[in-house]
């Protein structure tokens, strides 16, 4: 088959772009350590959030020195914890469920997103830095009230987080 | 080669049936832009804030008509009116059956206002239909059975029609048993083969779960599997919208630039790398779906950035074959040859500006098939961004050029006017430029697509590239020019369609540069693509499926109350089917642990 | 291909024979698509991405 010469290179270099896209995600995963949502987290009864351990009572509880993890619960038309405290400095662990259908999990500006699946739960753990408030939003649509769908995360010093009784509602 | 004789005749006058179906399959998909358009608009000035006509909670009745009339609606009745031209044309023959050809046309009709009305219904509260579940039809979100079995139907049409376009080739085949495949009929052939392949899945989906789910007959359906079968078949579908933009690019640009395809052999190598590789990567759009292994996002991943291979060769084939052209109408230089080129005429520079776009919307591709940069831009409107430049207007906006040409062929009408076709083409690309790049800024601010108010109580969006109200101006003044120029093509098109018939409309398509006997004779092998892209569609999707499957079960995790009558069924099915579920469920778990 | 290699002056004549046509323009223009692409690639995957508040690590 007859290739002409300009074509060849430019299949060249189209693979070492391709190649450099990969690398880079690559780069991604394995030297800012970025993860992605995955199945480590066992499914649950969507039905029957109130007799499961995690979800029960949606939450933000210590874990370890400067280790957190938060329970959230998304539903039509909104989340829980409303709003999602959080302590400063610290290395929070999201799980996150749906109650009825398909939501999104959007922390604005940020690079936190995650899809809400009822049955399954995403798990996701960030870094948080100074006090700071976030933006929370559905992003995936769910009904006729998607769009007055939408939280917080308030990113609150340690103390401030203490003094709450460690827990948010 | 036909050439001689086409250089008297158009299409129509050599084969005034298929004429007739191409004109109507045609005339479908205008009318589908027209309401795509009108709903288009109408959420533009919306969720921009600028003009809001219905309540918010309409809005995703809007957008769900919007988004079906306009990829499922007008891009393929587009591809099947196109289609059934290339077909004929390049075979040189008519269709075996014309009676199947309308059976397959009604058929398509008949689904689509099925699934229409119950859209449309949703506007009207009294009647007690909804389907407001926007194109991509999510389960739990649940819409009207009407919806799912209208979208059965006009599937069922359109493998009647691939079927019409196989048989019409294989007594093609019989008369000339040694010829290569006509470069045209490739293309149809090989398109067809992955709508099979990817289109499979959709109706498992639709038939297994959702139609007997919204019926009643079962309670509940596994959310993650709808929804990754819905991706299967979501990632080729938006090939199967484009392969009619690139048979225009390959076989009808080059013609119009003055020139000849630069390579046949390429081409058919493009055409087969989208066989193999256009459905084994659908899971790019669940990268952040909990319930599916890391690794398998990977694999997606790579096979995803593999096929970005054949639309970077078409970018250069496509581009050597106009400067082909503008260098046999004399033009000389480094790029001083892009001024020799028939910019003036609306088919030319609508296809290029098309697919300037494309360039553009490769890019943000890119980042879309990125797996871990996706929690950047996922759900938001830099998403939606992307799309208008790629089926919004790669293929939009070639398909309107594409009709500039075509339709003198395939009535004997000329166009009523260049000059409203040309201002058209590049108001087109002008409105998208405004509404595709502020939509993408707003996605880099964290704006959510699909929502009727983007603007929320309880913070601010950051400033970059311009507010987030800046933008909102950029979008609906965009919108508004995209809805004008739509109005233009229709009102020209309709003109046209007023002006009487003339004789010597004819254009040949002149054979390529590097014609078909220079690709190698493998490439005409269908069977043995379909084998390999249908066991690469298994490595991607067996285990993914299998342990979504094993995770939530068939029918979702949770209790699940199933119908009387099916349930011996089921039970019967599950049974049987459980231990093979565990043991591929346990190989994908040590399958994943070694990706990793 | 080996004759084509030998890029001749784009203002060659090209009447008919494609073989020797060589399109140096498309591959200039190519080229510079290509630069684009890395270059937009690099900002949003480093500065974009990478750059914002709460990188997903786990
Ligand atoms: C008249 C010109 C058009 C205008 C003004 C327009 C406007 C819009 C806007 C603003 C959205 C985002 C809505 C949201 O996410 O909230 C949207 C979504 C969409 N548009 Fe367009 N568009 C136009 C043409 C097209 C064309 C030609 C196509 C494809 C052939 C197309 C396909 C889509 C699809 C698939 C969606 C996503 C629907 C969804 O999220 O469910 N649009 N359009
Ligand atoms: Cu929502
Ligand atoms: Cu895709």
């Amino acid at each position: 088959m007859h290739i002409h010469a300009y074509e060849k290179l430019w299949l060249a270099l189209s693979i070492v772009l391709i190649l450099a896209l990969i690398g880079t995600v690559t780069y991604g995963a394995v030297g800012p350590g970025v993860a992605m949502v995955a199945d480590s987290q066992s499914t649950v009864d969507a039905a029957a959030l109130d007799e499961d351990e995690r979800f029960s009572e949606p939450r933000v509880e210590q874990v370890g020195e400067n280790e957190y993890e938060a329970y959230i619960v998304a539903y039509q038309f909104g989340f829980e914890p409303s709003p999602i405290v959080v302590p400063a400095n610290s290395t929070v662990t999201l799980h996150v469920t749906s109650r009825d259908v398909i939501h999104g999990f959007e922390v604005v500006g940020t690079s936190a997103n995650t899809m809400a699946v009822p049955g399954e739960v995403s798990e996701i753990t960030v870094e948080t830095e100074e006090p700071t408030e976030y933006g929370l939003v559905c992003n995936e649509y769910c009904g006729a009230g998607h769009h007055v769908m939408e939280g917080k995360i308030n990113v609150v010093s340690q103390s401030e987080f203490e003094s709450r009784g460690g827990d948010s509602e | 080669m036909s050439t001689a004789i086409e250089s008297e005749q158009t299409f129509v006058d050599k084969f005034p049936d298929e004429a007739r179906v191409v004109r109507a399959a045609f005339l479908s998909s205008f009318f589908a832009l027209l309401l795509g358009a009108i709903f288009g608009i109408i959420q533009t000035l919306h969720r921009t804030d600028v003009a809001r006509i219905i309540p918010s909670t309409d809005y995703y009745t809007v957008l769900t008509a919007h988004g079906v009339f306009m990829v499922i609606s007008f891009t393929i009745f587009f591809l099947v009116g196109l289609f059934t031209w290339a077909l004929t044309r390049s075979l040189d023959r008519p269709l075996l059956n014309i009676k199947i050809t309308w059976t397959w046309y009604g058929l398509m009709a008949t689904g689509m206002t099925l699934t229409g009305i119950s859209i449309l219904a949703g506007f009207v509260d009294s009647i007690d239909m909804s389907a407001d579940v926007l194109y991509t039809f999510y389960a739990p979100l649940q819409a009207h059975p009407l919806f799912y079995a209208g979208l059965t139907v006009f599937i069922v049409g359109t493998w009647i029609a691939g079927a019409d376009w196989f048989r019409t080739f294989l007594a093609w085949r019989r008369e000339h048993p040694d010829e290569r495949i006509p470069l045209q009929t490739f293309m149809v052939l090989t398109t067809m083969t992955m709508w099979y392949i990817a289109s499979s899945a959709v109706a498992a989906s639709v038939l297994l779960f959702l139609l007997p789910w919204s019926l009643g007959f079962i309670d509940q359906v596994n959310p993650t599997l709808t929804r990754t079968l819905f991706w299967f078949f979501g990632h080729p579908v938006v090939y199967f919208w484009l392969m009619p933009a690139y048979m225009l690019w390959y076989t009808v640009l080059p013609k119009i630039a003055g020139g000849r395809l630069f390579s046949d052999p390429l081409a058919r190598v493009v055409f087969v790398l989208f066989v193999l590789l256009s459905t084994p990567v659908g899971i790019h759009h669940q990268y952040l779906d909990p319930g599916i292994a890391e690794g398998f996002k990977f694999i997606s991943m790579t096979n995803t950035m593999f096929l970005l291979l054949p639309s970077l060769l078409t970018a250069f084939t496509v581009v050597a074959s106009v400067e082909y052209g503008a260098r046999q109408r004399g033009g000389t230089g480094l790029l001083g040859w892009l001024t020799n080129l028939p910019w003036r005429k609306p088919e030319f520079t609508g296809m290029m500006l098309a697919g300037l776009m494309f360039a553009a919307g490769g890019f943000s591709g890119m980042v879309n098939a990125g797996m871990n940069i996706n929690y950047l831009i996922h759900n938001t409107l830099w998403v939606p961004g992307h799309f208008h430049l790629t089926v919004g207007t790669a293929v939009a906006l070639t398909m309107m050029a594409g009709t500039y040409w075509i339709w003198p062929q395939i009535s004997n009408k000329p166009i009523y006017s260049s000059q409203i076709g040309l201002f058209q083409v590049v108001l087109w690309f002008i409105g998208m430029a405004l509404m595709s790049n502020a939509m993408h800024a707003q996605g880099l601010l964290g704006v959510p697509r699909r929502t009727a108010e983007p603007e929320y109580s309880g913070f601010d969006y950051p400033t970059m590239f311009g507010g987030f109200e800046e933008l909102n101006i950029q979008i609906a003044i965009g919108g508004t020019l995209l809805f004008v120029s739509t109005i233009l093509f229709l009102g020209n098109l309709v003109l046209t369609m007023g002006n009487p018939k003339v004789s010597g409309l004819a254009e040949p398509l002149p054979s390529p540069v590097s014609g078909a006997e220079d690709a190698p004779q493998v490439l005409d092998n269908l069977r043995l693509w379909v084998g390999i892209a249908l066991t690469l569609v298994v490595l991607a999707y067996a285990l993914p499926i299998a342990a979504i499957i094993n995770r939530g079960g068939l029918l979702g995790p949770g209790v699940g109350t199933y119908p009387v009558w099916l349930a011996p069924l089921f039970d019967a099915l599950a049974d049987a089917a459980a231990p093979l579920f565990g043991a591929v469920a346990d190989l994908s778990a040590s399958v994943v642990e070694v990706v990793r | 291909m080996g004759q084509s290699e030998a890029a001749n002056a784009p203002t060659d004549d090209v009447g008919g024979e494609g073989e020797d046509f060589d399109p140096i323009g498309t591959l200039t223009l190519i080229g510079i698509y290509f630069a684009i692409l890395v270059l937009a690639w690099v900002y949003i995957y480093f500065v974009e991405f990478l750059g914002r508040d709460l990188v997903v690590v786990g």
